[in-house]
């Protein structure tokens, strides 16, 4: 058998511009997705955790098949694309009918398509123009758009409701492609990861959700961090001050909170975590020279401050809880319950610097080498760090273009209806002259019976007012109307 | 008026008996009613708070219900009437309940499982009597009644506090997307009754209602089973911390379980019993003996036996009981708030059977009562056109929410992901319909799956799958 190598790309057009092929990918697509909720995900969940989940063996295949990440999957994003792929297909299939049916609607009223339209109703008229003309204003006042149309010596009339709903669903498929584009944007060139920032500190380093680390064109600044709670405890909110630094200026500031963030240059910085860093951030101590007067002074870590002109001291170690053994202080836990700090006293002219300790919980009041100086503990601050969400999502606004896009066209598409009208002055079968009013919409069949019913009241008033009947003449009229509606 | 004619022309003793259960059921009502008050008397609280108002609404739900079922039983066409009268009262004793809610937290309440249920109950029931006015669906209550029941029930479990909102909940949008996802699953849960009610004046067979029943109870069973029976015949239970009102956590997520002995194989009992109908169904089918169908009902009535049971014994054995954990040493104790699903699965599961009941013996009088199989077809196919754009809505909101709060609009949340997979299924079922002219049973099947996975990422994705959407 000859494989004509040119029909394959056509072979793969009808194949993706079938819906069922469609559905299938849907379907596929669903399938795919809910695997990808039942079966852990890798950055979300640590190694640790899958690996106490799943057996080596399970786990060894569950990456070599992507499963423990789908969503990033290549296999998922083909999925994905040739789900668009076959949008576009079917719609490119299927648009040009659309459009003609738009583009050119069908006006006329021969007798097939007469008989052919199951919502109807004749009235009985003595003069062709004057039941045109007088459905013409019926129409008018009810604001229906008419047309007149010729069609060799007979008048009709044509009119039509919102013709462009037909269209809705190609605005609704476009929509979704829009919402995919902005998708795909942010998947190839856009970037999210997090920054820890101390009060006071400056950074510009942030470590993506890969682990790596990227450098950002700007600074930002912590001025000040905060939590604030409920009555029984827990957080109420959490807030950060935050500055952009750009070539040394500051070029923007902003309080933000959870759902307020700062936007910068197309970057967005979410708060997403505030707490302790389990450093001390200030240590206030009482430092009392031999025989001198008692002074105040605050210690950082690492940083020396002046006690005199000979003498400075530096906090070197912060241990939240420790414990002795062998006359070495040693880390217990991560709790600040039983701390210990560190000092070191240098002075001028002397290689070794002395070493002082302080346990608070034992006591306040330093013990070590002497150095001239008693350190006596008053007060500590432990160190918070504000946890910033970054990310940058150049495809942002097509998907909220997108949704808005989505939401019109599921508005029009499913509240938006269609409706015909054709009027037009013909002898019935009994060989009277009747008025034949025809209608149709395609969809909403009961709310356009009531839109059609008020029409042809409408008219019947109009064809009264016209022909001044009396009442009690419009006997034999309601019976054949009674006759002729569906 | 010719359906009424018919059905007394049936039934002629059914009238008399029908007032009896109007009676019985209104005393049922005013009883519970009175005990209530004088229990509320008795304590001294407050007459009008949320609580009180909700177990109203529950008594009145209740009450349709058991009117509805009375119909399906009886067959006297007058119950409709008056459980429709009911369901209006529980409406308005749970919108009062809302509105209690609502002015005590001074939010609107959509922040916790508890209150999400609180507000779907409301839709659904107003839904229920929206559809009853205006599409002339009777008797769609006999299904969205029992599913407003056991929310309610579900909801007497869970923790009620008004919890002030976490920082990440504080934001208009939540409002947005909680009434959105309120909105559509309630439309959801009505497309869900209208389909089933198509299926039956469509002439669906009894006998697949019976596989469907018997699957529907026996994946339930099967589910606790799997996931709760302990060697020896126990039945691991959550433990509870009656100061606390919470479950007994031993880490962060891991909750303290403790085995309640011998419950276990009463649970395999009756997951056995409810099997049975299945197994003579198919043997129905592969053998072409029809006679086997009358065994499978007669073991419908065995099940439901043993369902009552069971849920008795679950109810009386796990309520204010000590039991050891295999886990820690000692005594823990247990209460029925710690497992609202398993006490939500076994509801569910008495009053699927008790419906199945009921099609078995009035389902002349049941298609008697609904609109024709098209109007059925056309207005399940409109509570989609409602649903469909208010989930695309409530899944866009959700996705500008999570834009601003955890940078970034997508993240393949489980909730997300099953949100997505919901609309998907949804926009399958519009693709069908509209350029496949599926109508009838193949669009009614669809509805039907699409609320099984509506109620998956309800309440499945909330228990089930952990993930950022931890509020509910």
């Amino acid at each position: 058998m000859v494989v004509d190598i040119l029909s394959i790309p056509k072979r793969f057009f009808r194949t993706l511009s079938n819906l069922r092929t469609g559905i299938v990918l849907l379907l596929l697509v669903v399938i795919a997705a809910a695997m990808g909720t039942f079966i852990l995900q890798r950055p979300a969940t640590d190694s640790q955790k899958l690996q106490s989940a799943y057996s080596p063996q399970t786990l060894q295949w569950l990456d070599r098949l992507s499963l423990t990440d789908v969503f990033h999957a290549w296999w998922f994003l083909t999925l994905l694309g040739l789900l668009s792929l076959s949008i576009v297909l079917v719609s490119i299939d299927r648009f040009p009918n659309a459009w003609r049916f738009y583009a050119r609607p069908y006006r006329k009223t021969d007798s097939h398509f007469r008989s052919a339209l199951p919502t109807k109703v004749e009235l009985p008229i003595r003069n062709a123009s004057d039941g045109i003309n007088a459905a013409e204003r019926a129409l008018k006042k009810l604001r229906w758009p008419v047309e007149r149309i010729a069609d060799g010596n007979q008048n009709s009339l044509y009119s039509e409701r919102h013709r462009f709903s037909v269209m809705a669903v190609y605005v609704i498929h476009a929509s979704l492609l829009l919402i995919f584009a902005g998708g795909i944007i942010d998947g190839l060139f856009g970037y999210s990861g997090y920054l820890m920032l101390q009060r006071g500190q400056t950074a510009n380093v942030i470590e993506l959700r890969t682990g790596a680390k990227k450098v950002l064109p700007f600074s930002i600044k912590c001025y000040e961090a905060g939590q604030e709670n409920y009555a029984d405890g827990s957080p109420k909110k959490w807030w950060s001050k935050l500055a952009v630094v750009q070539d040394g200026k500051e070029v923007k500031t902003k309080e933000i909170v959870v759902n307020d963030p700062l936007v910068h240059r197309g970057l967005r910085f979410y708060q997403a975590s505030y707490g302790p860093t389990g450093n001390v951030e200030g240590v206030k101590v009482i430092a009392t020279p031999k025989g001198g007067t008692p002074r105040e002074i605050t210690l950082q870590m690492n940083k020396p401050v002046e006690l005199d002109k000979n003498t400075t001291v530096t906090l070197a170690e912060f241990i939240p809880d420790f414990f002795i053994r062998d006359n070495q202080v040693f880390k217990r836990s991560d709790d600040v319950v039983n701390p210990a700090f560190r000092l070191q006293i240098k002075q001028a002219g002397i290689d070794h610097a002395a070493t002082q300790w302080i346990f608070p919980a034992y006591n306040p009041v330093s013990q070590g080498q002497d150095a001239g100086y008693q350190f006596e503990f008053r007060d500590m601050q432990m160190g918070y760090f504000t946890g910033l969400e970054v990310s940058h999502e150049p495809g942002q606004w097509l998907v909220w273009a997108g949704c808005i896009l989505m939401g019109v066209g599921l508005f029009v598409a499913f509240y938006m209806v269609h409706m015909r009208l054709w009027i037009v002055a013909v002898p019935n079968t009994k060989g009277k002259l009747v008025l034949w009013i025809g209608g149709q919409a395609n969809k909403n069949k009961d709310r356009f019976e009531q839109k059609f019913g008020e029409v042809v009241n409408s008219i019947r008033e109009e064809l009264d007012r016209a022909s001044n009947i009396p009442r009690s003449a419009r006997k034999e009229e309601a019976e054949l109307t009674l006759v002729a509606v569906k | 008026m010719a359906t009424r004619a018919r059905v007394v022309r049936m039934e002629p003793p059914a009238t008399t008996g029908g007032n009896a259960l109007l009676i019985l059921v209104g005393l049922g009502v005013a009883f519970l009613l009175i005990t209530a008050l004088l229990g509320a008397a008795k304590t001294g609280g407050p007459l009008f708070n949320e609580s009180n108002l909700l177990y109203v609404a529950l008594i009145f739900y209740a009450g349709a219900g058991a009117l509805y079922m009375g119909f399906g039983v009886t067959g006297v066409a007058k119950y409709v009437k008056f459980a429709s009268v009911a369901t209006a009262l529980g409406l308005t004793a749970n919108t009062l309940a809302v509105a209690h809610r609502w002015y005590l937290a001074g939010r609107p309440p959509f922040a916790s499982i508890y209150e999400m249920l609180l507000s779907f109950v409301w839709t659904v029931a107003a839904l229920t009597l929206v559809t009853e006015k205006k599409f002339g669906v009777k008797i769609i209550g006999s299904i969205t009644m029992p599913l407003a029941v056991v929310c309610v029930i579900l909801m007497q479990l869970l923790p009620s506090g008004v919890r002030p909102l976490v920082p990440a909940l504080q934001s208009t949008w939540l409002h947005v997307h909680v009434t959105l996802a309120m909105l559509s699953y309630a439309a959801c849960a009505v497309s869900f009754a209208l389909a089933m009610m198509f299926l039956i004046k469509d002439r669906f067979p009894t006998e697949t209602f019976l596989a469907l029943t018997s699957a529907l109870v026996s994946a339930i069973y099967v589910a606790i089973i799997a996931t709760r029976f302990e060697k020896w015949g126990g039945l691991s239970v959550t433990a509870w911390d009656a100061k606390e009102k919470s479950d007994v956590f031993l880490g962060r997520g891991v909750r303290l379980f403790v085995t309640v002995p011998d419950l276990g194989w009463l649970f395999v009992m009756a997951g056995v019993a409810a099997m049975v109908p299945l197994v003579f169904y198919f043997l129905a089918r592969v053998q072409k003996n029809d006679s086997y169908y009358g065994i499978a009902n007669k073991a419908v009535f065995i099940g439901i036996l043993l369902q009552v049971i069971v849920l008795a014994a679950f109810v009386l054995r796990v309520r204010d009981a000590s039991y050891a954990s295999p886990y820690q040493e000692g005594l823990y104790p247990t209460a029925l708030a710690a497992s609202p699903f398993i006490l939500g699965g076994l509801v569910t599961g008495v009053f699927a059977s008790l419906l199945y009941l009921m099609l078995l013996w009035r389902r002349t009088d049941l298609e008697a009562l609904l609109p024709s199989a098209d109007t059925l077809d056309r207005v399940t196919y409109k509570t989609i056109c409602v649903a469909f754009p208010l989930l695309t809505g409530m899944i866009a909101a959700g996705a500008y929410w999570a834009n601003r709060t955890w940078g970034s609009y997508w993240s393949w949340d489980p909730k997300e992901t099953w949100a997505a997979i919901t609309w998907l299924v949804y926009a399958g079922y519009l693709h069908m319909r509209i350029t496949r002219g599926w109508r009838g049973r193949r669009a009614a099947y669809f509805a039907i799956l699409g609320f099984g996975v509506v109620i998956f990422t309800f309440l499945g994705v909330t228990y089930l799958l952990p993930g950022l959407h931890a509020y509910a």
